[in-house]
Order: C-alpha cells, then structure tokens, then sequence
C-alpha cells in the first residue's frame, strides 16, 4: 500500500506548489476539502485494492487474492483482541494514574488542533497516504500527541548510557505483544511508565520508550512510525544468524617490513623454475574457483529454500522503530534500532521497507520522499523541508539554505497556518511530557525479563536468558546451537554463570565429541583457568590451565592423557618450563587402585628449562631425561650463541663389582658425554660422580613432583564435584538485599542502638519531676521554694536509701532466725533423723548460709554506696538547670 | 672465657667475623674473635676434649721451628680437606689438581711465610689462622678469594692484598697492626675484623669510609677502642655500619653519633663530595679527549695547534714585537683557529658517520649469522630427532641383514647432515663476502673522502700562513729599511733589533719561524691522515680475520657433531659385532 501512496508523492515538487496554492483558500474551502477527504476515505478501501505494485521480481497480486488477503486479515483482527485481553485498557488501572494522564491541559489542547489542521492539510495534499499517527489515545481514552508521549529521561544505571546496552535492556525487559491491526498503527499509545509496570507492548511501546531513553542519555533518537519486513514485526529472528555464534573477524596484521639495511645479505639464488611455479598457482587458482562456485551454488539453493515463504503483505506491515541520528554522543552515522531486537541495522537495511513519519520529543515530521527503494535513498537531513515536511516551527534542526522561492512559500506556509488559527503563535513549542518520570527499580532492572527468563530463537540457534540469582546454580545464559533449520540435532551448548563461588564463568560443551570446556574467572581456589575434559574420572584426557601468577609453582597448563601427563611452567626460580612424565601400566598390588594408594609407575620423565642467564649456555641444562627403567639420565645444555651444537651427557647407572670384589663407584664408560668445546674439569670421574649424584637426587625430587602433579589433579577434581555439587551463589558485600549476614549485622546493630536510646531515657530520669508536680504548676520557682525542693527530694532519697537498707537488714535476720531455728531443730532431732531428712537439711543450710552471706554482702555494699549516692544526687541537684540560678548563692 | 656476648655477636660469629670455626673444633681452638686470656691459657684449660694427635699438634705449635709451605704440605692439606667416602676414593685414585681447590685450611701449622699458592687459582676461603706470619705476600693469584683469615699471627702492616677484588671477609686478629691502609682493591669488602692490634689513631676510621660494602668491623683490643668517644666517633663516621665488635648498633646510638659530630661529619662530606665531582670532572674531559682521539681531530677545537706552532719558534715570538705585528698575529690566529674548528667538526661529523657504517653493518652481519644458525640448529634438530629413532631400531634389529641395511642408511643420513650443513656454511661466506667487500669499499671511500677534506682545510691554514709570512717579510723589510735609514722612532727589544742587521739575517729569520710552522701543520695533518688510514686498515682487517674465524670454528664444529654421530653408530656395530 505505502508503496502505491507513495508513488502518488514522486512528483513532488509541483504537489508542492499545487498546495500553497490550495492552502490560501478560506476555511470553508477547507472543510469542503475535508468533506472530499471522507468521502476520499470511504473509498479507500477500493484504492487499496489496486494491484500493488510489489517489489521487483515479485509476482504482482490479482484483485482476488487481495481480497483473500482482506478477508484472512479480517479473520486475524478478530483473534488478536482475544490475545491483547492481557493488556488493554480494562486491566490497566485508571484510576490510580495521575492527572495528567487523565485530562488534557490548554497548551495541550492547543497542540492537539495544530495537529489536526495539520493532519487536514496533509490529507488535502495526500490524499493517497494513510492518516497520520499523530495523537492516539492513552490508558485513560485521552488522546495525547506523540510527542508529548516521549519522555526524555537519563537512567541511573550506568550501564544504560549507551544506546547498545539502552536498546537490550528495554528489549529484554518488555515482552512482545503484536499490533491489534498489522496494517495501521494502534489506537492506542500508552505511557511508558504503563508499559514499564506491566512489561508489556507493542512496537510503539517499545520505540517510546527507548526513545525517551536514548533522548535522555543524550543521543540524536527519533520514533519512526513505519513499515517493516515480516521478521522485523514479528520479532522473528529464526532467519538471523545468532550474533554469539559469529566469530570476531581476525583483524589481519601485516607486519611492516623494515626496509633492507644497506648491508644485508642477497638470499641465495633460487634455481627454481618460475614457469612450473606459475603453472602450479594457476593450477590452485582454478581449484580454488571451482570449490567457490560450488560452494556459491549450494547457498543460493539453501537460500531459496529459506525464502520459500514470502510475505504476502510484504510491505504493508506497520512497524515502530527508533533512529538514532549522526552527530550527538559522537555517533559517527545514522542507524536504526529495531526495539525488539536491540539490534543496530543501517538504513540501507532490507528489513525496513518505508518511513511515513518521526518525532522526538520536540517536533514531528512527515516523510515527503519516495520509498520505492526501500529506505536504501532516503535522507535524514530534517531540516530539509523539501522532504521532511515539519508540524510545528522552531526546531533545532539546522535548515538548508533555501532559495529565495520556496522561502516565499515558507512564508506562506506559515500565513496559512496562521489563517487556520489565528491565536497561534508562530513558534509554538511543544508542550512537556504528560507522561511521568520513567523509573525503573533496582530489582526490576536486575531481573531485566518479565520473571527473569527470555528465549529467543535464531537461526540454527537458541538463546536463553536468565536473571542473575534466579537460577540457584548461577546460570544467567545459554547459547544452543544446532546442526539443522529445524532445530533438533544439538551441536554445542554454551552456558555463562555468574555470581559462582567456584568462579565458574562460562561451560561450553560439544555435544558431537562430548569435550567439556569450562572456563573460571581468576580467584578459583586452585587457580584454575580451563579444564577440558571428557569424563571426571583421573588418568583420561584432560587439558587443565591456570593462572600462573596466582601459583606458586607457576604452573600455566597441564595436559594429561591415559599414559602421559605434561606440565608447562613459568617463572620458576629454577627455570624449569616443562615436565612430561610417561607412565607404565600399574602394577598389580591391592585391589584399589587408584594414585594415591598405588600410584602408576613413571617410565619417563622429560625436563625442559628456560636459559639461566646466571651459567655460561655450556654449563646451563636445557633437557632432562631421566629413563626410569633403564636407569639412565640424558642431559641437553643449551646452545651457546656462537654455536649450532649443543653439550650432551649421558648418564648410566651400573651398580657392578671388579675383579676384586669391590663395588665400581664410577667409570668412564659410564658417562658418555658430547662437548662442543671440550673442557677440561668435565672429563674428571669427580666431577662426573658428583654430577651424577646431584641428578640422582634431583630425578627423586622430580618423581616426587610428578606424584604430587597426580594427587593434585585428584584433589582438583573432587573440589570440583564438590562445587559442582554444591553450586554456591556469592553475594557481593555491597549487595543490602540478598547478604543475610551484612542484613542481620545490620538488624543487631539497630537493635543495640535502641537499647542504647532507652538506656539514655532511663538515665535521664528527672529526680525532680514528683516534687515540681506538687507546687502550682507556671510558676516560676522562688529561692525558698527551690531550697525546699532540693531539701524534700533529698529527705526522700535519704528515706529510700534506708528503707532499703532496713529492708536487706529485715531479710538478712529473718534468714538468720531461720536457719537457727533449723538447727536447733536438727540438734534435737538429729538421733532420729533418716539419711534423706539429714541430706535436706544440709542442702537447706547450704542454700541458707548462701541467701545469708549474699545479704550481708549487700548490705555492706549499701552502707558503703549510700553516702556516695546521695552526695551524688546533691551534686546533680546543685547543678540541676532549674535549680542552679537559685541555688547559687546558697552555696 | 664468659665473656658478655649478646645474641647478635653470637649470630655474627656463626655468620663469620672472625670467630669462624669449623664446628666441633672449635672447643678446641681459642675463641679467637674474644678479647680474653692468652692462647695458652686456653689450651691449658680445655685439654681434656683434645685428642692425642691435636695434642701432638699443639705440642709440635711451640716446640717445632717454622714450617715451609712446600708442596707436601699442601698437599697433604688438600687430600684431608677434600670430598669424603666413595667421592674421596675416586679423588684419591684422580688425584686433585691444586687449581680445583676451592677452599684451604692451613692453620696451626707454624707457617712463617706464605709461599706456593700461585696454583691456587679457584681458591675462594684460605684459613691461615694461628701461624706466625710476619708479612702478607704471595696472594696475587688468588683473585676469586672471597674469604681471608690471617687472625692470630704476627703481621705488623696491611699490604699484599691489591688483587684481592672479590674479597668480602678478611680477618686480621690480634696481630701487630699500627695502621689501617692498603686496603684500596677491595670493593667489596663486608666484614674487617682488626680486633687485638695496635691501632692507636681514631683517624684511621675515616680511611674505612670508602668501603659502602662494610657492615661488620672488630676493633676491640686496639688502644683506639680505650677511648671514650670510640663508639660513637665510629657509628658517627660509618653511618652503614651494622655491628661493632660483634654488637649490633641500634639506631637510637647512631642517631646519638650522628648528631655529636654532626659538624665534622657534614665538613668531611662536603670535602668528599668536592673531590667526587673533580673526580667525576677529570673522568668525562679524558672521555671527551678519547673520542675526539676516535674521530682523528684531537686537540683541534682550539689556539693548541697555533700555540704549539709559536711555542717552539724563538724568530717568530720575537718578531711579533715589531710594529703592526701584534694586530697581524691576532687576525691571522682568529682565521687560523677558525679553520681548526671547521675541522675539528667536520671530523667529528665524519666520525659519527663511519660509526653508523660499522653499526649497521655489523648489526647486517650478526643478522646473518643467527638466520644461518637457526637454519642450522633447525636441520640438526630434525636430525637428532631421526637419530634417536634409528638409534633404536638398529639397537632392537634381530637380523643382521637388517642391520646392516639400517646402518647404512643411517650413514647415509649423516653425509647428508654434513653435506646440508656444509652447503649452508659456503652460502653464508659467500654471502658474508659479498657484503664485507661492499663495506670495505665504502669505508675506504669514507676515509678518502675524509682525508681529502682535511688536506683542503689544511691547505687553507698553509695559505694562511704563507699569507701571514709575506705580510711579516714586508714589515720586517719596512723595519730593516728604517732602521738603516735611522728612521726608526719606537724602540725595539735588544734581541729583536739584533735581528736587523742586514737583510739576510731578517729575511733568513723570518724565513725560519714560516717554516717552523709549516711544519708544524704537515705534521698535524701526516699524523691524522696515518692514523685514519691505520684505522681503517686495522679494521678492514680485524673484520677480514673475524669472518675467517668464525668459518673455521663452524665447519669444525660441523665435523666434531657428524664425527660424534658416526662414532657413536661405530660403536653400535662394535657392540652389536661382540654380541
């Protein structure tokens, strides 16, 4: 359709003179117009229904089948409302919503009869083109411009500064709902805050609110009101090749080649000859085309097959997005962003098939260039009135320097709008948002998807998301890739976690070889990197790297098959970079077998060290190999810089007896050595005795390593199950929320200081408070009175203080008398008492003479306070703030 | 014997100083680092712990005369001090050469005089405790020694220890030491211990200050340790001192010395630092000098050449009296001296660029030759690789037929090593010609060119001089004809004016200060041009020479690895032949 109003625009210049022309007639002139323009309306249905000129290479349609078309789409519009019943006005609740969302205030009034004369003249001048979306109603039926409908607003998080993040997280955080009619844009436009609290919308949603975002955060973004590819409006990305699954282009660097220094060496002459060489490269060439064209032929055959089904309203889909304009934020070019995809597309893009307007939240313009080719030839130069039409004057953009004709009818344009309401002020702004500020709460941003969870389904590809903390065992994503369109042979599997105590941070399995890659962040307890493997059984294949820096051996890699394991290092204080242990078939011993009870025996242990810059390269031993079994040790030196030949030793280690009976220490058939530059002190048996000796010790501590290598990776494995197992979640300190210990801290020392504020209370006990309450009450105390006062509650204090002290006396002496009583009792009856009687009667007089001694103490301790407490209070009373004034010459 | 020691002193002595004993005789020995009774008394009080033969020894310390330090000795010193139980027999049935020794006890042996130590290159601990030495001497071989004990002898000055740069402990206990000097070659000294001397003078301390190695001095038992300053007077001036007579010294003593003799101390600083700088200045005018001598134009940024002409030319500096010749003299020496600085530049430009010459292509050359060995050490690589292999599988063959077969082709595979490693070594030197005789060449043109450049600018001062001469002649002609005429109004010196006599003598006088300095300048100018030529020669050659060497090391490097290879598989088949 938009193709076929479009086309009507092509000449557009002379519509344009055509216009001004019209617009200087009356107003009634006008409405007759308007008159024309519905019953232009009426008939639009059978404009619609002229074959449409669809893209090239496509098949035009017949009358009938556009009425088939009409007739299916009649059927779908009466199945979406049931779809929608979720989120339409009857489960939004109205009345809660502030009020400007309810009425309309003056200026906004004013706006909507701007907008509709505009939309008057517009359809005046376009009779072919839809209507405009210019002010569809909110939740509470009120209509409401569009661009007072954008919000502009800058998030707290810093994560959403940039458009990138901005667009993922808003298409993350709503769920799609399609359009009640794909054809024509919604009745109804809701506030973001709306759509925010049910997480829910359609494409206009979506773009108001990323635009309101984008805007915010300082970038060039404007609601475009368009349409757009099938996918595109579905949010169908089956035919998108994941953006996970592509590899990062590997940036070729060519190295610079330093110019040839002025004495460096011709190369050798080559003797080859050049014909058999370009025979052989014309040869691969033609090798090399024939796989391309092959290769060509099969992607266009599976091309056609992904393109089978066309869209059948291809082109009449109306879609939302947002453009994000060059120059602001150093956005170095134009793009679109589709808002359910978050996904950047240029905009020459296949998928966005016509603008027919934008707005942000200052002005609103009207697309006046053809879309014959898509968007691939529009351009964004706003301020061209030529072919972005504008509703109101005033804004920012920078116009183009116009010639001195149309200028004239810019002015006239203006008159015109100033005949339809002449109250109008010529720059009329728009008014602010009615729409309230945009928030979005720390959980809910955490959460980003509706319940944490979104799927989205691409091609040979499926990606799941999670919120952090919702799965108990860390998993935020999951990147499924298969090996068919269909989606049921599973290639690999890659999992991210977050929040992991283990620090995993990212498993990737294939599911065709069955190799378990896992990757840690640096902090794993035993510093482990990767570990790859098949099973978790020891002894298999299995590649394990680690932090070097966070080891103290430096080990960097460890490989390990069924009969070998290999170990790189670096940064070792003895220079060693490399141990390869070969291992021989366990020998039979107990039934369990495993490397710590009976460990395999070694056969073959290989060493490797860096240069030790401290020894001459002739004395520095770059190989190692201690021969197990056959009791020999190879040793390789390094080469010295002058030389291409390198030391080598050979130890062999014969225990035997001479002739004589006594044990041969060493001989010289015993070392073979190879010396580049023979030394002298080496040919020694000493010094070869000694060497040996050293190398004996050393294979010991090297078989001692090797053992440890063995039992480490046992220990690796079991941690790692253990986690495996146990999966725990960290939580930041930082994080008040979910840290139940940081919350329970926080909680005793809440209470601690309560208890704290009323311990202050009690402190703050007025002594005074009964006395004041006897005299009149307003007064204000004379000296005589305040001399009374302090008097009186002295009096009363020395009273309760001996009160209390007769009352201990009292207690003291009635325990006293008891326990006397008792005992006399116990003297005379103590021939007849049973041994239970007699223990009760010790265990009374235990108690007894405890109750007693506790009294006395307390009495002492009375007597001895109660002079202090009461020349205390006499002090406090002295300085009492409403009594000191009185007191003062008293004392 | 209970001396109070602190812990530190204690640490110490385990560490060194002087109480460095061998632990389980150390009972036996005197304590030699304590300040307490003599030697014989301690002796007299431990003789129970010692065994027969020690006390053989000792008897032998004061009852035998002066032994000599012959080669018995040492030897036998050698074989007892040397490795133990089967690394002893093995020893025993090599014999050790002197050279391999590392350390050497000779102590208690009544030495008078140390003598035949020359062999001892390697030594790195001599022991020459408790003998009677009266003189340090023959050590000047023993460079590597690291440790010197000369403690209890009788050693009246420091002296014979100037080769002695990797010393870091030298003990000189209780000899007869006056004075601390001497001891200049020993940079890296740590730990002095001069404890039981006769040291009389504080002053001898400041003498210490040159050694920044020093942690650790003894100088108790020396009347300089009686003084009541002693302590301080050395924490004060060896501020980096550690331990004093086998005590530590803790900061708040230090900081105490310090500020007590602050003024001396701050006074003697500014005297060393003074000395520094004219040090540090001398050393960068000898460096100037030595690269101005590289680059052929010493001594030419100046009045030197001009001044050496005059300084020999009697005619010439009396001539200069003469009327308008003083004017004459000071332009022509402007122009001259002029000229000297364009050369000396220029020479100086020319140097900078011969200097880049040689470094790129040295750099070319070193570039060269390790692609050459890499290839090299690849092939070899690959080699050895196979070598094993073979190795192997001739080793495990059953069939002789087989063997043989495998031999041969292993042969086979070691021409062919050979062969590839040869052909890389010609393809390299012929390289390396190529590439020499191109760098010849143009370091030839360089020189040339530098020569003829010089010779034109000293062809300017002649013209200069001969220039300066005329104009001389002139006036002392003017002077002669004046003076002849009775004309002359200004008097001249008395031998100046014997000069003008008569024409001859004038002219024949200023002929030969004009020569003089002609000379002069063809002598600067021979002297430059010969030196840049040998320069050049001496360098064309060494290169020459270099390349030669190298040729010759590698392709006998080649064949020792090729004749390896082959004899070990020789002695495979004789093996395999046996069994």
């Amino acid at each position: 359709m938009v193709q076929a109003v479009l086309k009507v625009i092509s000449s557009l210049d002379s519509q344009r003179h055509a216009r001004m022309e019209v617009l200087k007639e009356k107003v009634e002139e006008e409405e007759a117009a308007e008159r024309e323009e519905a019953a232009e309306r009426a008939e639009r249905g059978e404009k619609t229904k002229r074959p449409m000129e669809v893209r090239r290479g496509e098949a035009t349609m017949t009358q009938e089948m556009l009425r088939d078309l009409e007739r299916k789409l009649s059927e779908i519009e009466v199945s979406v409302p049931e779809k929608l019943l979720t989120f339409t006005k009857d489960t939004i609740d109205t009345s809660k919503l502030p009020f400007s969302y309810q009425s309309n205030t003056l200026k906004e009034e004013q706006l909507l009869q701007v907008a509709d004369n505009f939309s008057r003249q517009y359809s005046h001048l376009c009779p072919d083109r839809v209507p405009l979306f210019l002010h569809p109603l909110n939740e509470c039926e009120v209509p409401k411009f569009v661009s007072t409908t954008i919000r502009p607003t800058l998030m707290p998080y810093p994560e959403l500064y940039n458009w990138d993040t901005c667009a993922q997280f808003v298409s993350d955080f709503l769920s799609m709902v399609p359009l009640p009619d794909p054809l024509k844009p919604p009745l109804y436009l809701y506030s973001s805050t709306t759509v925010l609290k049910y997480q829910k919308g359609n494409c206009f949603d979506f773009s108001t609110l990323l635009c309101s975002m984008l805007i915010g955060a300082g970038y060039d973004a404007y609601c475009v009101n368009g349409y757009g590819s099938q996918d595109l409006c579905h949010m169908d990305l089956t035919r998108e090749a994941c953006p996970l699954t592509m590899k990062p282009k590997e940036t070729v660097k060519e190295q610079e080649k330093a110019p040839p220094k002025k004495y460096a060496i011709k190369p050798p002459r080559d003797l080859t000859s050049r014909f058999e060489q370009e025979q052989e490269v014309k040869r691969q060439e033609a090798i090399k085309a024939e796989e391309e064209n092959r290769k060509k032929q099969e992607e266009a055959r599976l091309l056609e097959q992904e393109n089978a089904k066309t869209d059948p309203l291809h082109g009449l889909r109306v879609h939302s997005w947002v453009l994000v304009l060059s120059g602001k934020r150093e956005v170095p070019e134009s793009f679109f962003i589709d808002p359910f995809t978050a996904r950047s597309y240029s905009t020459q893009d296949d998928h966005f098939l016509g603008i027919e307007s934008l707005w942000n939240h200052k002005n609103y313009w009207v697309n006046m260039q053809d879309c014959w080719n898509c968007c691939k030839e529009l351009v964004f130069d706003l301020g061209d009135p030529v072919r972005w039409e504008y509703l109101l004057l005033g804004t920012d953009k920078p116009f183009l320097s116009l010639t001195e004709e149309e200028d004239e009818g810019m002015n006239d344009d203006d008159d015109v709008e100033n005949l339809g309401k002449e109250d109008e002020d010529k720059s009329f702004d728009m008014p602010p948002s009615w729409v309230e500020q945009i928030e979005i709460s720390p959980e809910a941003f955490e959460t980003r998807c509706p319940n944490g969870k979104k799927v989205i389904q691409y091609k040979r590809a499926k990606l799941e998301k999670w919120a952090p903390y919702l799965n108990n065992n860390g998993l935020v994503c999951r990147l499924t890739t298969y090996e068919d369109l269909e989606c049921t042979k599973a290639l690999e599997m890659k999992e991210w976690y977050q929040n992991r105590e283990d620090m995993l941070e990212l498993k990737h399995i294939n599911k065709i070889t069955g190799l378990n890659v896992d990757y840690f962040k640096p902090g794993h307890p035993q510093a482990l990197r990767m570990h790859s493997y098949k099973s978790m059984q020891p002894e298999m294949d299995r590649v394990m790297e680690f932090y070097e820096t966070a080891r103290v051996d430096g080990l960097i890699k460890r490989e390990e098959t069924p009969k070998t394991m290999t170990e790189y290092y670096q940064g070792r204080p003895d220079f060693l970079s490399y141990r390869h242990v070969n291992f021989g078939p366990r020998m039979k011993k107990l039934a369990l077998n495993s490397a710590e009870s009976n460990p395999r025996p070694m056969v073959k242990i290989t060493e490797r060290f860096f240069r030790n810059p401290a020894k001459p390269a002739d004395e520095d031993v770059a190989e190692r190999v201690f021969l197990i079994v056959e009791e020999r040790i190879q040793l390789r030196y390094h080469c010295r810089s002058d030389h291409i030949t390198a030391n080598k030793r050979e130890f062999l280690r014969r225990t035997e007896v001479d002739s004589k009976g006594n044990k041969i220490i060493m001989t010289s058939d015993m070392c073979i050595s190879f010396e580049v530059e023979p030394m002298e002190h080496t040919k020694k048996l000493l010094y070869q005795y000694e060497a040996m000796m050293k190398l004996k010790s050393e294979e010991k501590m090297s078989r001692h390593q090797a053992w440890e290598s063995e039992l480490e990776v046992l220990e690796i494995l079991k941690l790692r199950e253990e986690e495996e197992e146990a999966h725990t979640l960290t939580i930041s300190i930082y994080d008040t929320k979910r840290n139940e210990k940081s919350k329970e801290y926080r909680e005793a020392m809440e209470r601690v200081l309560h208890e704290e504020h009323l311990r202050q209370v009690e402190a703050q006990l007025d002594y005074l408070a009964p006395f004041l309450a006897q005299l009149p009450p307003g007064e204000k105390l004379t000296r005589w009175q305040a001399v009374r006062l302090k008097d009186e509650c002295l009096n009363d204090f020395k009273q309760r203080l001996i009160d209390k002290a007769n009352l201990i006396q009292a207690r003291f002496e009635k325990e006293t008398q008891e326990l006397q009583k008792k005992q006399q009792w116990y003297q005379e009856n103590q021939v007849t008492l049973t041994p239970e009687d007699e223990d009760l009667y010790l265990s009374y007089c235990s108690q007894a003479m405890f109750r007693i001694r506790i009294l006395e103490q307390r009495l002492s301790r009375h007597k001895e306070l109660a002079p202090l407490k009461y020349l205390a209070l006499e002090e406090k009373l002295y300085k009492d703030p409403r009594l000191v004034e009185l007191l003062k010459v008293f004392v | 014997m209970d001396t109070p020691e602190t812990e530190d002193a204690q640490l110490h002595k385990l560490h060194g100083g002087v109480g460095k004993r061998q632990p389980g005789k150390g009972s036996l020995r005197p304590g030699a680092g304590l300040p307490g009774p003599p030697r014989s008394a301690q002796h007299q009080e431990s003789p129970q712990q010692c065994s027969l033969e020690q006390k053989g020894r000792m008897n032998r310390l004061y009852d035998m005369e002066p032994r000599v330090m012959d080669d018995e000795m040492l030897k036998l010193a050698v074989g007892e001090q040397g490795p133990r139980e089967e690394a002893g027999q093995l020893a025993k049935q090599e014999g050790i050469l002197f050279k391999d020794v590392l350390s050497l006890q000779l102590d208690f042996q009544n030495i008078l005089r140390i003598d035949n130590l020359w062999q001892f290159e390697n030594l790195q601990k001599l022991q020459l405790d408790n003998n009677i030495i009266e003189k340090i001497e023959g050590l000047e071989n023993l460079t590597r020694l690291v440790w010197l004990d000369l403690s209890f002898n009788n050693i009246e000055a420091i002296e014979g220890l100037d080769m002695l740069v990797n010393l870091e402990d030298l003990s000189l206990f209780n000899n007869r030491i006056s004075k601390i000097d001497s001891l200049d070659a020993l940079v890296k000294l740590q730990v002095l211990s001069l404890g039981n001397n006769r040291i009389e003078n504080m002053m001898n301390i400041i003498y210490l200050r040159r050694f920044k190695a020093l942690r650790t001095l003894s100088l108790s038992g020396n009347p300089v340790a009686e003084d009541e300053d002693y302590k301080m007077f050395i924490c004060a001036y060896l501020p980096d001192l550690v331990y004093l007579d086998f005590r530590r010294l803790d900061d708040h003593m230090k900081e105490l010395a310090e500020m007590k003799h602050q003024y001396s101390i701050d006074e003697l600083k500014h005297r060393e630092n003074l000395m520094q700088a004219q040090l540090e200045d001398e050393q960068a005018r000898r460096e100037e000098l030595e690269e101005h001598k590289a680059a052929f134009v010493e001594q030419l940024n100046g009045t030197f050449l001009f001044d050496s002409m005059y300084a020999e030319d009697v005619e010439g500096s009396k001539l200069s009296h003469l009327p308008g010749v003083g004017e004459l003299l000071e332009a022509y020496k402007d122009k001259f001296v002029i000229i000297c600085l364009n050369i000396f530049e220029y020479g100086l430009k020319q140097q900078e660029k011969r200097k880049a010459e040689l470094d790129t292509f040295m750099e070319c050359v070193q570039e060269a030759i390790q692609e050459n060995q890499e290839q090299g050490k690849l092939k070899i690589a690959k080699f050895e690789e196979k070598h094993l292999l073979s190795l192997n599988a001739i080793r495990e063959e059953s069939e002789l037929s087989n063997i043989e077969t495998k031999i041969v082709e292993y042969s086979e595979d070691i021409t062919e090593l050979l062969n590839v490693l040869m052909m890389l070594e010609m393809q390299l030197v012929e390289q390396l010609e190529e590439t020499i005789n191109m760098f010849e060449r143009n370091i030839i043109d360089l020189v040339g060119l530098f020569v003829e450049n010089v010779q034109s600018l000293m062809a300017q001062c002649r013209d200069l001089e001969n220039h300066h001469h005329e104009k001389l002649l002139e006036i002392a002609i003017n002077v002669l004809e004046k003076t002849v005429k009775g004309e002359m109004d200004e008097d001249l010196p008395d031998d100046l004016r014997s000069l003008f006599v008569d024409k001859d003598t004038i002219v024949n006088a200023v002929g030969a200060s004009h020569d003089i300095h002609l000379l002069k300048i063809d002598n600067r100018e021979d002297e430059l041009v010969t030196r840049v030529n040998s320069w050049c020669t001496h360098l064309l050659d060494k290169v020459h020479k270099d390349e030669i060497m190298r040729n010759r090391q590698r392709v006998k490097e080649i064949n020792q690895y090729v004749d390896h290879a082959q004899s070990e598989l020789d002695s495979l088949e004789c093996g395999d032949l046996l069994d």
